[in-house]
């Protein structure tokens, strides 16, 4: 019986699609990459991908998930995320993965201490105030969880800052905050905190952002109209979208299967042409709609994508996370 | 214990979809409503955030939300199907005017009212659930169904009525509305460096506006109180249902235990759980059959099956635990469609499959 997972070189080859060119030059030089898409596409896996990639390739990666997602850390071969960085895992040449989350009170704790006020309202100010605070200032706490990632960036804590941002409707307002806040409160620590953070958002040799969506109408829908909103609206540079989760293309499909056996010069037995027909028929009508969706992608949104396999598991592993990185080094090597 | 979906639906007169992001929970909602109108009874479904080709098929768009209107062409005899989208600000405005008597208009004005009626975590959960709560009391309907917002924690939307209590039983927030007229005369210590934290934080202008809040909120606090506890008890009665709904990955399945277990411990009643886009198994090919060495397009059938038969046959594995976290309660398999559905029919064809 052959493994039931075995990598195959027809996976791993993930396509650049490179339709006109990206609007700006991305270098991927940035020292933050904030990852992000819909509930359910795949951005958390992307971000640990993304984060493995850059480790073997020597890079000093720091892992942060801003929703706290435990699981990442083991994905990632080391401990659960947690509140306090801890090395995930090292690699021979040098590179290296830590990984960590940003609670949004921890990250006002700090940024209370960083501007003196720690001492006097630490006992005060509890979660609960935290959130009264927040909810007189909309967006606060999403800003202090990218001010806690400006400081990590602006003391250089790693070569590259992977962000696994919140997912849902919650990745929006999540880069949009800094200007949202800009807009509301006209001066104080504040203003200064969303200030620096739009001013580090805007710079495309600090800060990127890659999106993440699937091959089907909806996703696409909603890639399409972020990342619109991320590149005109909040002048954040884009890294090329990365369509998660598609099937690797099997043109034979359009063959019927007896069509197809015969022309492969085989003679199927009747049980094994039964088996076919189901799968290859449902197979054709998904690898049609993941066409299609590619191509609507491509026409409204003109620029590189990346598509990453679909793995054949419910449940990623290890593993598999290391052939999504294999797809995503493929990529790089044919911008 | 057991029993089917189609069950759940006939007696059930609120029903709750919850489950992680990106699993289908809208459709699912709407294609469980659309069941058991087609069974005869008088069906709402509540819409938070429909992705836009559904929302054009439910005929609900951002110019008619809030208000429940008929969907044409879903349903024949006496049953009745209507749609709305949830607009959290209107809800949230209307429940201060009906609440607030002479205070309304300031509150409604005030800054920081309206970013929390837009943005306070939990507004949104809070007033889906005010809006349910209005609807099963009009009478026009037999059955409301509410598709929970795509949340970071899919509990939150249980929990937003205790917390909204809990945010008002806050001592900081009880100092915060006694009839002070200056920042200076407020001397407890905690509610005074909270106001120095907001002033130092975001200036003294947020501070003024979140004060007038307070104080304006206090004059309707024991009405909100009320609708909380009664929101509270509607939301574990037993004729209200919540189905789970995931796809069958991991992380799906394993937010959808999280949440069941919160059910469960929170004394809310699990109708039924939707294990959606569930690929198809196709049977194994003969053990006589040799496949290696095929080349040209049969190999492309050959590669597809195995893909295919791999995934689905790890995916009845994440079932089991699906079957497990349900605990007795019916769980529906619904296969990965080979269209997107969004349109009626496409849901009728929906609805049979989860009541079939």
């Amino acid at each position: 019986m052959p493994p039931p997972w075995s990598p195959r070189s027809d996976l791993v080859t993930a396509t650049l699609i490179v339709v006109g060119t990206s609007r700006r030059s991305t270098t991927g030089t940035a020292h933050v990459v904030l990852v992000a898409g819909k509930g359910g596409v795949g951005s958390t896996t992307v971000a640990a991908a993304l984060s493995l990639a850059a480790a073997r390739n020597g890079a000093d990666v720091l892992l942060v998930s801003v929703d706290g997602k435990p699981g990442l850390g083991p994905l990632l071969g080391g401990q659960p995320l947690g509140p306090t960085e801890h090395v995930l895992r090292t690699f021979t040449g040098g590179g290296r993965i830590r990984g960590r989350t940003i609670p949004p009170e921890q990250a006002f704790g700090d940024y209370l201490d960083l501007k003196g006020l720690g001492g006097i309202v630490r006992k005060a100010v509890s979660a609960t105030s935290l959130d009264m605070v927040a909810a007189s200032t909309p967006g606060l706490e999403h800003l202090l969880v990218l001010g806690k990632i400006k400081e990590l960036e602006r003391t250089r804590a790693a070569d590259l800052i992977v962000v696994d941002a919140p997912p849902a409707g919650h990745a929006a307002p999540f880069i949009r905050s800094a200007r949202g806040l800009q807009a509301v409160v006209s001066n104080g620590p504040v203003r200064q905190q969303a200030d620096e953070v739009a001013e580090m958002l805007a710079d495309p040799a600090r800060a990127e952002a890659l999106l993440v969506t699937l091959p089907e109408e909806t996703p696409v829908n909603e890639v399409i109209e972020l990342a619109t909103e991320v590149e005109d609206d909040l002048r954040l540079a884009l890294r090329p979208i990365v369509v998660n989760a598609c099937w690797p293309d099997r043109p034979g499909l359009a063959l019927t299967v007896t069509a197809a056996a015969r022309e492969s010069g085989v003679t199927l037995p009747a049980s094994a042409r039964s088996a076919l027909v189901g799968s290859s028929a449902f197979g054709r009508a998904r690898l049609e709609v993941q066409r299609e969706q590619l191509l609507r992608l491509a026409t409204a949104y003109p620029h590189a994508a990346v598509v990453l396999p679909r793995m054949p598991t419910p449940r990623l592993m290890p593993h598999h996370l290391e052939l999504l990185a294999d797809a995503l080094d493929h990529a790089e090597a044919l911008r | 214990m057991s029993g089917s979906l189609a069950e759940v639906l006939a007696d059930a007169q609120l029903l709750v979809t919850c489950g992680p992001g990106g699993v289908g929970k809208t459709t699912s909602a709407a294609a469980l409503g659309l069941a058991a109108a087609r069974t005869g009874r008088r069906v709402c479904v509540v819409t938070i955030d429909p992705a836009r080709r559904l929302a054009d098929a439910l005929g609900v768009d951002a110019a008619a939300s809030n208000v429940p209107h008929e969907v044409v062409g879903a349903v024949e005899g006496k049953g009745s199907f209507s749609a709305l989208m949830l607009d959290a600000e209107k809800t949230f405005d209307d429940l201060i005017i009906e609440r607030a008597g002479d205070a309304a208009q300031s509150l409604l004005d005030n800054k920081v009212y309206r970013s929390i009626a837009g943005s306070l975590s939990g507004a949104q959960e809070y007033m889906a659930i005010e809006r349910l709560h209005q609807l099963h009391h009009s009478g026009d309907f037999d059955l409301v169904v509410i598709d929970t917002p795509p949340s970071r924690h899919a509990i939150d939307v249980l929990e937003a009525p205790d917390r909204l209590v809990k945010f008002l039983s806050n001592p900081m927030y009880r100092t915060l509305t006694l009839p002070t007229r200056s920042l200076a005369r407020v001397t407890n210590a905690a509610s005074g460096a909270f106001l120095w934290t907001v002033k130092r934080l975001a200036g003294p202008s947020i501070v003024e506006d979140t004060l007038q809040f307070f104080r304006s909120l206090s004059g309707m606090e024991a009405g909100l109180r009320q609708r909380a506890a009664e929101m509270s008890t509607l939301l574990r009665d037993e004729r209200t249902a919540f189905v789970l709904v995931s796809s069958p990955r991991a992380e799906a399945v394993d937010e959808a235990g999280f949440l069941a277990t919160a059910l469960h411990d929170g004394g809310f009643h699990l109708g039924g759980v939707v294990a959606n886009m569930v690929h198809p198994l196709p049977p194994a090919l003969p053990a006589s059959f040799d496949a290696t060495g095929v080349t040209g397009p049969l190999a492309d059938h050959i590669a597809y099956h195995h893909d295919l038969r791999t995934l689905a046959l790890a995916e009845r594995d994440e079932l089991e635990g699906l079957r497990l976290l349900a605990r007795g309660a019916p769980l529906c398999e619904v296969p990965l469609l080979d269209h997107d559905v969004h349109d009626v029919p496409a849901l009728i064809e929906l609805a049979a499959m989860m009541t079939g």
